[in-house]
């Protein structure tokens, strides 16, 4: 699910991307570290074939079709970082080309399906992919597209979009239909990729596990929790997301309160816009001087 | 096809189109930002926006009509979130979603419609996303319709050969699995035969352009003045 651009809050949108950002600079990190040169056009070329996956249609159940997403099995196949940032790219290129999914939401979109998605799908791989290996496989693409979904619907109902309990549950069976036609999808073709060649697929565990582990953690975490109260209590993060709206603001406001030049920041919209526009520039500074200081601290 | 529309658009000259992709990429930034803090019921603010983004269709000599088509595929979402929202009794939330989400879109449009793709990546990356991200998206859009065909290609074969409806579901899903596992094989050989060809070519892990990208004064001053066109519009 991408979401466009006015459906989250300020806030709401502003968070995530402050999120994303770091969380998406790491993995690409972590990745330009595994790789060598050679599997740069290797990851270009898997994410252009996620995008032509997604014309072949797969029969399920009666008289629906369902495609790939596809966020678990590029990492079973790139291991998890390198697919965090393929996932990363096509979601950018679907919103930038496609106008499928927002600019501002990007960093929703990204943490969504790139980070969350991505990392709780490779988790159940990771931990017991050795030994139960179809259904470590199935609970890691079910996982990614329930985690990602929930994640989304959660953000959404903070952001205040006023949804009904029926259309809630409605949605949430909807989300785990398709997550269970994606894991089923997932488990054949991985299996007939392995046939054709079994080096292909990454081994269980290959990957260094622990920041692995801690990350995937906390997004199956955050997925689960949305799913569980978007499911059980609407009411309750529709709460959390005006009190949210309210501290947000006055934190956002604090810092920026002396700044009044003289009447024309009377109205409470320059103040906001201007505080939401200062906080844009302050992630991206610390997210500059960070990578610069990264990359200076290792070509010494 | 969309991307072959997409891409003849932005090999256009217009004053939008020669301007650097970073000042459009921030002005868009501005704008969505200026748009997302606009309420709903500032009628005569968010039609001000509308006639600019027209106007700026029109001076990027990008034909209005199909760019507002295209820019429809935000609508089923956004009017199925806007029919819950009315069910819901929040009747200017479901009017922003729809105008707003629209408006939004046209811009994105305008953005990719006015500038190729390789400099709105080179723009990103000098505005600072991680090289690696911005070559990967390099190499997937290059290769995005090369593989997008053959899966066509792959599609059609199988339905030649195993008939349309008669096949039972087992059958066929067997069919999508192995398409997409041939899909794949043939994706990864070809990635490896890229990597020979650009090697020997000299390929230094960069996409160099034949157009150096300048941020020069006439950038700055379209930056700065559209973004203030903007505010002072909101501030009405």
């Amino acid at each position: 699910m991408h979401i466009p651009d006015n459906f989250l809050s300020p806030p709401v949108w502003a968070t995530l991307d402050a999120i994303a950002i770091p969380a998406v600079g790491l993995m690409v990190r972590q990745a330009g570290r595994e790789l060598d040169d050679t599997r740069i056009p290797l990851l270009g070329v898997m994410g252009a074939f996620v995008f032509a996956a997604q014309m072949i249609n797969f029969p399920v159940g009666v008289g629906t079709s369902a495609h790939l997403v596809g966020g678990a099995l590029l990492a079973y196949l790139l291991g998890p970082a390198p697919a965090v940032l393929v996932m990363t790219v096509i979601v950018a290129i679907q919103a930038f080309v496609f106008q499928d999914g927002g600019v501002l939401a990007l960093g929703a979109n990204v943490f969504n399906m790139a980070v969350a998605g991505v990392l709780a799908g490779y988790w159940p791989f990771h931990m017991w992919g050795a030994s139960w290996r179809r259904s470590a496989i199935f609970a890691g693409a079910f996982l990614s597209v329930l985690v990602s979904g929930s994640l989304a619907l959660g953000e959404l109902l903070i952001s205040g979009v006023a949804m009904s309990r029926l259309m809630i549950g409605a949605t949430l069976v909807f989300f785990a239909a398709n997550a269970a036609a994606e894991g089923v999808i997932t488990i054949f073709v991985l299996l007939a990729i392995e046939k054709l060649h079994p080096g292909f697929v990454q081994k269980p565990g290959a990957s260094n596990g622990r920041i692995l582990a801690v990350f995937s953690s906390v997004a199956i975490a955050l997925g689960a929790v949305g799913f569980l109260l978007a499911s059980a209590a609407p009411d309750a993060i529709e709460r959390l997301g005006i009190q949210l709206g309210v501290t947000t603001k006055t934190v956002l406001h604090a810092p920026l309160a002396d700044y009044t030049i003289g009447s024309f920041v009377e109205s409470a919209w320059v103040r906001r816009a201007t505080a939401g526009l200062a906080g844009l520039l302050l992630i991206y500074a610390v997210c500059a001087a960070t990578a610069r200081w990264l990359v200076r601290r290792r070509s010494v | 096809m969309h991307h072959v529309l997409l891409d003849r658009w932005s090999q256009g000259a217009s004053p939008l189109h020669r301007r650097d992709a970073r000042a459009k990429i921030l002005t868009l930034v501005v704008f969505l930002v200026v748009l997302a803090t606009t309420p709903a019921d500032a009628v005569a603010v968010l039609a001000t926006y509308a006639l600019l983004l027209a106007a700026a269709i029109l001076i990027a000599r990008l034909p209005l009509g199909s760019v507002l088509l295209r820019a429809m595929v935000v609508l089923p979402f956004s009017i199925t979130f806007a029919i819950i929202s009315w069910l819901a009794g929040d009747p200017w939330r479901a009017l922003a979603l729809v105008e707003k989400s629209y408006l939004s879109t046209v811009a994105v449009l305008l953005l990719a419609g006015t500038t190729p793709l390789p400099l709105l990546l080179g723009g990103l990356e000098r505005l600072g996303t991680p090289r690696l991200l911005v070559l990967v998206a390099q190499f997937l859009y290059r290769y995005l319709f090369v593989l997008s065909e053959q899966a066509q290609h792959m599609r059609l074969a199988t339905a030649c050969r195993a008939g349309g409806s008669s096949r039972g579901r087992r059958s066929s899903f067997r069919a999508a699995t192995g398409t997409l596992a041939v899909l794949f094989a043939r994706s990864y050989e070809r990635a490896e035969g890229i990597h020979r060809a650009m090697q020997a070519r000299g390929f230094s892990e960069r996409f160099s352009l034949l157009r150096t990208a300048r941020f020069g004064t006439g950038d700055g001053l379209f930056l700065l003045g559209v973004s203030a066109f903007l505010v002072l519009v909101r501030l009405g």
